[in-house]
């Protein structure tokens, strides 16, 4: 059987454990800055006052003028999610992360583990915790799956045999399936409104009114395809954090400190000379809010100018004065050797004595006791504005 | 036993460089220092006013003296005017 657990407005949620006491009063998530003014997911309260996710702005608050415009935490939410999908993997689950608040899993590897499919998924809801309102659905295909899940009240394990699966998604509304809203408002028009009515359709005769996405959500009114489930390979999870001793938002500034980061990720022996395929740069700016921005290699790297290369532009995205810098490499590839350099470059030799050098001190001092120095505004005519010391313990 | 590899983020504060420290300044009548902890300031190089971050609840508010001193050290001397107090720090 395939699962799907899903925890709606996840990023909401996320952003609300900060403030729990807005979860019961009517909020939404605020756009992201420099996109549409639609708001994100609604608390229960804001949708009882009439306030639907993807409203304007204006119109919602016009709709109800308590509404509190609760700021997206993107670094918070991303970290939550790894949390919990570590979580399931610690419970025996493959996990196949779709997006913020939903997964998939397969359940045959673990239900002889558990005794049973119910009791696996009842594993897995455990293994989230009770106070995200997970709700996990379980079908042999991936989109009955999801379907159940959306469908089920929270902390509910709803399977759906594949013998049901038409009869399940036939009165369930055309909103589940992948579909843009303009498809969407077309097929209502034409008085198709359930899946049930979408599947009951000639397929071709969907395919040449609606195009190649009107055949794929065809496909996946009739259940979807049976689809194999890829486990992520766990995270790598080495990070750095430097944290500012005053909100930072001089670009050059930043670009030191993630310089800095960067030479301290490499250096971390975890990584033990593997290169980096993915890494997430984030921040947590002034007034509470985060930043987040992930990359992939096309070639894996472990080489401290490339890195910075490529993520010193992300920095130009950064909205708010930055409080802490934090650098994460996110994926590294198995293998640690590549064809060797038949000269090897300038000063490796020299670098590799002061490392050495930097070990003993550090073996006779203890930690801490080794800091490089950063310059952040050399042109400051604050002189202890002018350069930072980042302890180091590579 | 394997180690846990997974929980290992590393936390650190960045500390400022050259912070100041309170010095015992002998101004003269233009507030310009003429004694700096008991040595006799033999050139003034350079003066400025720094007033910054007034919005904040720590405003700056300070001026400043690039000095040297008679045993030839170059120091930094500031007046702090939101405390009254007198500061060095090492001289470019």
């Amino acid at each position: 059987m395939i699962a799907c657990l899903a925890i709606p407005a996840f990023e909401l949620r996320a952003s609300l454990r900060k403030r729990p006491s807005l979860a019961l009063e009517p909020a939404a998530l605020a756009p992201r800055e420099g996109e549409e003014p639609l708001i994100g997911p609604v608390t229960a309260a804001a949708d009882a006052a009439g306030v639907k996710p993807g409203m304007r702005m204006g119109e919602a608050l016009a709709t109800c003028p308590k509404l509190v415009l609760v700021e997206p935490d993107p670094a918070s939410a991303e970290r939550d999610w790894e949390e919990i999908v570590r979580r399931l993997e610690d419970s025996g689950f493959a996990v196949e992360s779709a997006a913020l608040g939903t997964a998939y899993f397969d359940t045959r590897g673990v239900e002889r583990l558990y005794g049973g499919l119910e009791q696996a998924l009842r594993r897995a809801l455990a293994a989230v915790g009770s106070h995200w309102d997970a709700r996990v659905g379980a079908a042999t295909r991936r989109f009955a799956a999801l379907a159940a899940a959306n469908v089920a009240r929270p902390g509910q394990a709803l399977v759906v045999s594949d013998e049901r699966t038409k009869e399940f998604l036939a009165p369930l509304p055309l909103r589940l399936l992948g579909l843009d809203e303009r498809r969407r408002e077309e097929l209502e028009a034409l008085g198709v409104k359930r899946v049930g009515q979408l599947a009951g359709l000639p397929g071709a005769a969907v395919a040449e009114r609606l195009g190649p996405d009107g055949r794929s959500a065809w496909g996946q009114a009739r259940g979807g395809r049976r689809g194999r489930i890829r486990g992520r390979r766990p995270a790598a999870e080495i990070s750095e954090v430097l944290e500012f001793p005053e909100a930072v938002g001089n670009e050059l500034t930043l670009r030191r400190a993630l310089a800095t980061l960067v030479d301290r990720a490499l250096n971390r022996p975890e990584r033990a000379d593997r290169f980096v395929r993915k890494v997430a740069l984030s921040a947590r700016l002034v007034g509470g809010a985060s930043w987040r921005r992930t990359l992939t290699f096309r070639d894996p790297a472990a080489e401290s100018d490339r890195l910075r290369i490529a993520l010193g532009p992300k920095l130009n995205d950064v909205p708010a004065p930055v409080i802490a810098l934090r650098l994460e490499l996110v994926e590294l590839t198995e293998e640690t050797g590549r064809q060797l350099e038949l000269v090897r470059p300038e000063g490796v030799e020299l670098q590799a004595r002061l490392k050495e050098g930097l070990r003993q001190v550090k073996a006779s001092t203890g930690g801490g006791a080794v800091a490089s120095v950063v310059e952040v505004a050399p042109w400051s005519r604050i002189p202890e504005a002018r350069a930072l010391f980042v302890p180091r313990d590579d | 036993m394997v180690a846990d590899t997974r929980s290992k983020s590393a936390v650190r504060s960045a500390g400022r460089l050259n912070e100041p420290r309170a010095a015992l300044v002998e101004p003269q009548a233009d507030g310009a220092p003429r004694l700096v902890n008991r040595l006799a300031v033999e050139l003034i190089r350079e003066e400025w006013r720094v007033v910054d971050r007034w919005w904040t609840e720590q405003p700056i508010n300070r001026r400043y003296f690039d000095v040297v001193l008679e045993s030839g050290q170059n120091v930094v001397v500031f007046h702090d005017d939101e405390h009254g107090r007198w500061f060095s720090q090492r001289g470019a």
